[in-house]
């Protein structure tokens, strides 16, 4: 099968996502009406005047998060592959203790995120 | 035996051109008659009557496409322009190919990958990327405020959802959608692996920010999250992909768990939306069942419970495969 009918396929439709999803975006610039208000571009905040940006600093915590999602993502990645070979006969018992060893490694990123207080969420 | 659909059709554009037109054609009518099922569903658990113009409250779902279509695009003066009207074509861009990616009959698919499931996870993660940009787009206090909530919570539930998916792979031994289906012939996974089932529905509820995980839109206190600034269609897209996600995540777990098209008397297609759609009646009832959760209540759940269940389920599984 050549190259195309595999992923150029998959390729081809996510484009078409992009392109059709402009579509009920660019319509309604034609027939929609335009306001005239004067504060109707205004940010949105309950009705009172905006005060200040929101391109503000937000909590760190956010950001331990993410830290952690990376760390954890990619190690859980590296499980998918050993996964379509385990129990494959080609290794009797290895496997399965690299694998456990490897879980438990993940399962000390959660203790050491949980024991520094990611987990927490302090109230400031 | 499988037919894909560019063998079907012997033409590789003729047969893009087919998916495309299929795909939108189901989508947009699975769509709106979900907001219908919602809407009366909900109704009917707290005792009320629901949509009421047209047949059964039908003719509701027409009419409001009509009025999201004809509102004006309003884009807020502070707004970043670029990142404000890219964001909801972002969000709506992956839910045509990953559709594609899901054997719905034994005989004919759209196309069966053999890494489909690493790539159903990786083209559901750009929806994350647009919900960002739209709270950050906007410049708003309330969409930012729910855009960082909602990507902390898409992130962290990606991992036991994954994590729920990998026993299935060592048990059958391929990310091959397909081949995963022909392997249930017997008996569903739902039967061997209960404990993952029920960790992938949870975390499915929590990546398509749905109740009671909805914290990046919680009406009570974001106003409407990270989407507050958007009007008319540019809502109508995030609103589209919301529903659109819960029906993958539901065809996901019908094929992981429930057989996928297997079942006795029904076409197989049938029987695959069967599940699909009774999945999908469960993730609404548990909205008007679960109150919302508080955001660090959410986050622990993920990372103290859901996590750690997920990783002894899998050496469990593991040791079972080893000895039996």
């Amino acid at each position: 099968m050549d190259w195309f009918s595999q992923y150029g396929f998959l390729g081809a439709l996510l484009l078409s996502g992009i392109v059709l999803g402009a579509i009920p975006v660019v319509l309604p610039l034609i027939i929609s009406p335009r306001a005239r208000g004067r504060k109707s571009r205004e940010t949105y905040e309950c009705g009172m005047d905006t005060i200040g940006s929101a391109w503000v600093r937000f909590d760190i915590a956010y950001y331990l998060f993410a830290l952690i999602f990376v760390a954890f993502e990619v190690d859980v990645l590296y499980i998918l592959p050993i996964a379509v070979i385990y129990n494959s006969g080609t290794y009797v018992w290895r496997d399965f203790i690299e694998l456990t060893i490897f879980v438990g490694i993940l399962f000390l990123a959660i203790v050491y995120a949980w024991s520094k207080g990611v987990l927490h969420w302090r109230s400031r | 035996m499988k037919t894909d659909i560019i063998q079907l059709f012997e033409n590789p554009y003729l047969a893009l051109g087919v998916s495309i037109a299929v795909i939108m054609a189901y989508l947009s009518v699975n769509a709106i008659m979900l907001i219908w099922l919602e809407r009366k569903l909900s109704a009917r658990i707290q005792r009320r009557i629901g949509p009421q113009r047209g047949p059964f409250g039908l003719m509701q779902q027409i009419f409001d496409m009509g009025k999201l279509l004809s509102k004006e695009l309003l884009t807020p003066k502070h707004a970043n322009k670029l990142l404000y009207v890219i964001a909801p074509i972002l969000v709506f861009a992956p839910v045509v190919a990953l559709s594609s990616l899901f054997p719905i009959t034994s005989t004919y698919i759209f196309h069966d990958f053999n890494i489909a499931i690493v790539l159903i996870l990786a083209i559901s993660g750009i929806n994350v990327i647009g919900i960002f940009l739209a709270g950050w787009g906007s410049n708003n206090k309330y969409a930012l405020l729910g855009a960082v909530r909602s990507v902390a919570q898409n992130i962290s539930y990606e991992i036991p959802l994954i994590l729920s998916v990998i026993p299935i792979v060592m048990i059958t031994r391929t990310m091959s959608l397909y081949d995963i289906t022909l392997a249930q012939e017997t008996y569903p996974f739902i039967l061997v692996q209960p404990i993952a089932l029920i960790i992938f529905i949870i975390s499915a509820t929590a990546e398509t920010n749905r109740a009671p995980f909805d914290i990046p839109e919680a009406e009570s206190e974001l106003v409407a999250g990270f989407h507050t600034e958007y009007s008319g269609m540019r809502f109508g897209l995030f609103f589209f992909a919301e529903y659109s996600n819960m029906i993958f995540a539901c065809a996901l777990a019908t094929v992981l768990f429930l057989g996928g098209w297997h079942g006795p008397f029904l076409p197989d297609a049938v029987w695959f939306f069967i599940k699909v759609y009774a999945l999908i009646v469960l993730m609404m009832w548990f909205r008007w069942t679960f109150p919302r959760l508080r955001f660090d209540q959410l986050m622990k759940f993920a990372w103290v419970v859901l996590v750690p269940l997920s990783l002894i389920n899998l050496l469990i599984t593991t040791l079972v495969l080893k000895i039996v």
